[in-house]
């Protein structure tokens, strides 16, 4: 009896960890296809009855032809300056993070607890509380409204300098560098022969990282660039639905920017994230761990 | 006698110019760092905290009338208001949803549990300005894929929606769309971390699922989640994208005043009160690295050893 109870139990038990498994797979799950899905669909066809249709090739390549053609293309041009953006801060915040993870981890020096409790306070602070603080002294340099203060701002990153700190402290031990240096190398001869060949793995984490937060960075571009053709794809396609009204359901301008060039807009900024997203899922869980679960 | 003592002096020398080099080569090593760190981090906080104390109009001493006046202005209390209510609800959710999905998951196939947290996962990659449209889109009744359940509520317009659920609900379901999945899968790893021969042990005294999950799993993971919860209360303090960006639905959803780091931004472009927005973006960095001090000194969350 005692069994056939404890049976229905654990039924009972399955049924409610699937059952709201399954709802957080809607919550999560319907937004992303559904999005994805009313990319390929017309004005027309977003509003009929049903919210997902077939996906309709010709619409899909008109929003694209039309979005792609607006003032100029625009469009390609925010992509652009989003990619000068985010080659130009993920490879300043590798030279940076790189070798400064690297001293931190294996030399003693005076300074060195108080620049590692600076970094967790600079890491734990969210970006957003230093924007306007970072514009107010940007706006005092003349470095607004310019490809070099966007790059700069973008380059500090202080969760790549712990992710490497960790690495190194945890994968390369101090013996092997003290011998390289017995044996007549140099301390730079040591960090570019011995230790950063082994760090791939870490270089590839940081410039993840450092990708997925310049990549969609909004506040720190609304902030700083206030002429359009500086715009990246987030300020972009913000001034886009602004100037064009496509998502106040109101009808009344020129523009030919309606909900499924929105779409197709934002699903520029979306989709180089979820490809990245799927070709690095080792690093994103490596990389978390790192972050939330060390020490 | 000499030349020993000479050639431990000698030594000592070598020693010495050997450390002091080190340091150099550390410092080098560091240097594009630390001009950043300076530059992003050090420097413009307190840039902003020097302007906080200057009538930034005449430039001229102000005393702490900026503060006084970012006090004095009723939409701070608002705003404040508005920022808690929304990360009340936002941590709340963000605790309780992460660690039940993340119990849950531990509890069935290894690789079905992989699949469902990658698919928690990819909503990750929808943010900032993409994140605000998705969501204008999902809580319109007249293009939404949940149109059914609107409807159902008799919601007809965007307005009936965000409306009727509140702004701090609204944004709420944002943040947790797209950030829970991350600390999923985090937690995933903490628990698959969990030594086999605890649960197997508690497993032969008896303890059902739901034992194992609040008994024994959860106490193993509590500081985890803790460390979630205090870094989600810091971030959504500072919220700024999703009710700016409302303002893309136009009409009653421009709310160019509903969070803290909102008035900083309308003091600073709307007002050209330079002075005020350093007083209150000073006072929201000194309250975000109050927390950083938190974390880093009175837990064991980061390793500084």
């Amino acid at each position: 009896m005692i069994d056939v109870i404890r049976r229905k139990n654990l039924t009972y038990g399955q049924f409610i960890i699937f059952a709201t498994l399954l709802f957080a797979l809607c919550f999560f799950g319907i937004p992303v296809v559904w999005l994805i899905s009313a990319a390929f669909r017309s004005e027309v066809s977003l509003y009929s009855a049903k919210a997902f249709d077939w996906p309709d090739l010709v619409s899909f390549a008109e929003s694209w032809v039309t979005l792609t053609t607006y003032n100029d293309f625009q469009i390609l041009l925010w992509a652009k300056n989003t990619l000068i953006y985010c080659a130009g801060g993920v490879i300043l915040s590798l030279i940076a993070c790189i070798p400064a993870g690297y001293a931190l981890a294996l030399s003693e020096f005076p300074g060195r607890r108080l620049i590692l409790i600076a970094t967790l306070i600079a890491m734990i602070t969210p970006s957003t509380a230093l924007v306007l603080p970072i514009f107010l002294e940007l706006n005092l340099l003349g470095l607004t409204n310019s490809y070099s203060g966007m790059v700069l701002a973008s380059g500090f990153f202080p969760f790549g300098v712990y992710l490497t700190y960790i690495f190194f402290s945890s994968s390369l031990p101090k013996g092997v560098l003290d011998s390289a240096v017995i044996d007549g190398c140099s301390r730079f001869q040591v960090f570019t022969r011995i230790a950063l060949p082994l760090a791939k793995p870490i270089i590839s984490l940081v410039a993840f990282f450092s990708f997925l937060a310049i990549w969609a960075n909004y506040f720190l571009a609304f902030v700083l660039l206030s002429d359009p053709t500086l715009y990246n794809l987030p300020v972009g396609l913000t001034d886009l639905v602004s100037s064009s009204g496509a998502l106040s359901n109101l009808a009344g301008n020129d523009i030919p920017i309606r909900k499924p060039e929105v779409i197709l807009a934002a699903m520029l900024i979306i989709v180089p994230v979820l490809i990245v997203f799927l070709a690095a899922q080792r690093f994103v869980k490596s990389g978390m761990l790192a972050g939330a679960e060390k020490g | 006698m000499t030349s020993l003592l000479m050639s431990q002096i000698d030594r000592e020398r070598a020693e010495k110019s050997a450390r002091l080099r080190n340091i150099g080569y550390s410092y080098i090593f560091l240097l594009p760092y630390l001009i950043l760190l300076a530059m992003f981090g050090i420097i413009p906080i307190s840039y902003a905290f020097g302007l906080s104390f200057i009538d930034t109009i005449d430039y001229v001493f102000y005393g702490v009338k900026n503060y006084d006046f970012v006090f004095a202005d009723f939409r701070i209390m608002r705003s404040l208001t508005n920022v808690l209510t929304f990360v009340v609800f936002w941590v709340t959710l963000t605790v309780l949803g992460v660690v039940t999905l993340s119990l849950m998951l531990d509890n069935i196939g290894k690789r079905i549990a992989g699949t469902l947290r990658t698919l928690y996962f990819l909503p990750g990659a929808v943010s900032s300005s993409a994140l605000v449209v998705l969501w204008i889109f999902v809580l319109d009744p007249a293009v939404s894929p949940f149109q059914g359940i609107m409807h159902f509520f008799g919601w007809e317009t965007l307005a009936d929606t965000v409306f009727t659920i509140g702004m701090p609900a609204v944004f709420m379901l944002m943040a947790f769309f797209t950030g829970a999945g991350g600390w999923i899968v985090v937690f995933g790893g903490a628990l698959s971390g969990i030594s086999t021969e605890v649960v197997e042990a508690a497993r032969v005294d008896g303890a059902n699922r739901a034992q194992l999950a609040l008994r024994i799993k959860l106490p193993l993971i509590w500081r985890s989640v803790i460390l979630m919860g205090i870094l989600s209360f810091a971030t959504g303090m500072q919220i700024f994208v999703e009710p700016q960006l409302m303002s893309m639905a136009r009409g009653p959803f421009t709310m160019p005043d509903w969070s803290l780091n909102q008035m900083a931004y309308q003091y600073a472009f709307q007002m050209g009160d330079f002075g005020a927005s350093a007083a209150l973006s000073t006072l929201l960095v000194a309250f975000s690295i109050s927390i950083a001090l938190v974390v880093v000194f009175k837990t064991k969350f980061y390793n500084i050893s």
